[in-house]
């Protein structure tokens, strides 16, 4: 038979050294930006039920989760996103402590990609959940949090991002159109395909569509994203409709955001839908110029909660894709080799307990310090040289004194 | 500041290649390295910002959602054969062709109750094709000339790409079926389309003006 023994399983990869480094030191930076705001964190396992993933609100395709059967031969899935089983866990042990729940959590989700495409299977992701909370604030809050993880995961340009689907959605109830085709709407306006879509409506509206006031907003809510100049475009374009009132809410919540934080970093995309989400209402995305790929996707998730607990409460939260993120600081070369221990203590066949003894005092004083392992001193010299140790500490029963040599 | 970023576009080999480089002609950009290009697979276009990569098409659209590669142009087969995460914003109307189901001439395709066979390159439309009639079928992947198979016995039909039709015609073959329409699209990276949104605009107004 085949064997793997020697290789991980395609999108999964073993972190080395620097990598876990810096994995595990933006992942601090995170949580310390969490933690100081107030957030408590939960871990939740790798396993869950299959039940908890596929609901009325979100069901995720069964070829994008890792699928498996538990011993009473249950479907288990290895968890997709970390949301449902926080909401989960704020609808059942939590559903009696103090609301608004504020949540973090950092850890590992998986995805069934297509094979051979670059893609990771396993992403660590680190966000927040706020539930039961008042909209707006918790909007404010969570999008400022938001803004503060992007500036802290690049050097470079970075975006953060704010759309409402609510404005897709109010326009496509006005519009006559099929439960199958607004599918293929939907995709058309997420990828920006006007030219298509332009083509989509005139087959399946007909006549509606040259004189209807809502397909001519669908055909142009791709193109409306930017900067602040993108507002009165959409204020003439949805001048007395219901999405007016929606578009001063938004345009108030990007002011603030743009009070709060350097304002050129913060646009916005009307053109957002939410493709399998769970999004209710405002939702945003965070860019940076390093990765292909946007690295914070968050937004407002309303019914998601009532999935669990039979009664809607306003959520809202957000995650950062951390292992895109410290990609790009990896490729960026924005850290330092570290180097093993500054000391290696060797000593010989009759010292170990003073050997021991001595390494431990260097540790005390704050030196990484390395108890060779190597048999002779020779060997011990060679290990040290190879591993960039800079001195190397010689304990013998013969020598009172410890001899230091400088590599 | 955000003008002066320079745009890295990965263009199909090939025709797509030659309709691209014409109209980026149209458009006055000294396109001199891109017509004499050797055997080199980045090539710039002096002063425009631009710097243009030459692919296969399917490693266009890899390139681009990776975002190596801010813009693609690319064939609408690739684009539903492979998808992706990219926006996919401008028709440019050249490189038309069509997709058809395909077989021996004067035959009913549909006739019987057998799973069908279909031979094609394009599995993944293949299957949604069929899928959305409810019909199970079974594909074989061709690399080649996907003609031979029904003529050879292998399969009842084919689904490729029909320009003229004169392939077909030329071997007992007719089309049954028109699938979807078929010509180069531009496609953009969703960062690159946010970060670079007015280098991007402008090139991209510049390509419809001269269409």
């Amino acid at each position: 038979m085949k064997s793997y023994d020697l290789i991980t399983p395609e999108g999964t990869r073993d972190l080395l050294f620097e990598e876990c480094k810096v994995r595990k030191e933006t992942e601090d930076i995170l949580r310390d930006i969490f933690t100081s705001h107030g957030y408590s964190e939960v871990i939740t396992p790798a396993l869950e039920f299959y039940d908890v993933f596929n609901n009325k609100t979100r069901t995720y395709s069964q070829e994008e989760m890792y699928k498996l059967t538990d011993g009473k031969g249950r479907l288990l899935v290895l968890r997709p996103d970390s949301t449902m089983p926080v909401v989960r866990i704020a609808a059942t042990r939590l559903k009696d402590s103090a609301f608004p729940l504020k949540l973090f959590c950092a850890q590992n989700i998986y995805r069934c990609n297509p094979k051979m495409a670059g893609r990771d299977d396993e992403i660590m992701q680190s966000g927040i959940e706020i539930i039961g909370g008042e909209q707006k604030r918790s909007d404010i809050e969570a999008l400022s949090l938001a803004a503060q993880v992007l500036n802290c995961c690049s050097s470079g340009d970075v975006r953060l991002e704010i759309g409402d689907i609510a404005f897709y959605d109010l326009i496509i109830r006005q519009l006559n159109i099929s439960e199958d085709e607004e599918i293929t709407v939907r995709s058309l306006v997420s990828s920006k395909n006007t030219h298509e879509l332009t083509r989509h409506l005139d087959r399946i509206l007909g006549a509606e569509r040259e004189n209807s006031k809502y397909a001519e907003m669908l055909l142009r809510l791709p193109t409306l994203f930017g900067g602040a100049e993108v507002f009165p475009k959409a204020q003439k374009l949805f001048q007395g409709t219901e999405l007016e009132q929606r578009l001063s809410e938004l345009k108030e919540t990007f002011d603030t955001l743009c009070t709060l934080q350097a304002d050129d970093r913060i646009t916005v995309d009307l053109g957002l839908v939410s493709m399998w989400e769970y999004y209710t209402g405002i939702v945003f995305r965070g860019y940076i110029e390093e990765y292909g790929q946007s690295v914070i996707s968050g937004g407002r998730y309303d019914t998601l909660v009532g999935n669990f607990t039979k009664e809607d409460m306003p959520a809202i939260g957000f995650a950062a894709n951390l292992t895109a993120i410290v990609d790009a600081k990896l490729r960026k070369n924005a850290y330092k080799k570290i180097s093993r221990a500054d000391i290696l203590v060797y000593a010989d066949d009759n010292s170990l307990i003073k050997g021991m003894k001595y390494c431990s005092e260097l540790i005390s004083k704050g030196y990484k310090t390395e108890f060779s392992s190597c048999s002779a001193q020779e060997e011990a010299a060679d290990y040290a040289k190879a591993a960039g140790i800079k001195e190397l500490h010689i304990i013998s029963s013969e020598n009172e004194e410890t001899l230091k040599i400088m590599l | 500041m955000e003008d002066k970023k320079t745009i890295r576009i990965a263009l199909t080999k090939g025709r797509l290649e030659k309709d691209t480089v014409n109209l980026f002609e149209k458009i006055g950009y000294d396109v001199s390295q891109l017509k004499n290009k050797g055997r080199r697979l980045v090539l710039e276009i002096p002063g425009s910002g631009i710097e243009v990569v030459l692919a296969k098409a399917a490693d266009v659209i890899t390139y681009v959602e990776h975002g190596v590669c801010d813009v693609g142009v690319v064939g609408k087969d690739t684009i539903d054969e492979h998808g992706g995460r990219f926006f996919e914003i401008f028709d440019l109307g050249f490189g038309k062709c069509r997709f058809a189901l395909a077989g021996k001439k004067g035959e009913n395709f549909y006739e019987g109750c057998q799973v069908k066979t279909i031979a094609t390159k394009y599995p993944n439309i293949t299957r949604r094709f069929f899928q959305a009639k409810a019909m199970d079928i079974d594909i074989v992947k061709i690399e080649g000339s996907v003609e031979l198979a029904p003529l050879l016995g292998l399969s009842n039909g084919i689904i490729d790409i029909v320009e003229t039709g004169t392939t077909l015609k030329e071997n007992g073959l007719e089309v049954y079926e028109y699938v979807s329409d078929i010509s180069a699209r531009v496609i953009v990276n969703p960062v690159s389309m946010k970060l670079k949104k007015n280098s991007i605009e402008q090139l991209v107004s510049k390509m419809k003006n001269q269409l």
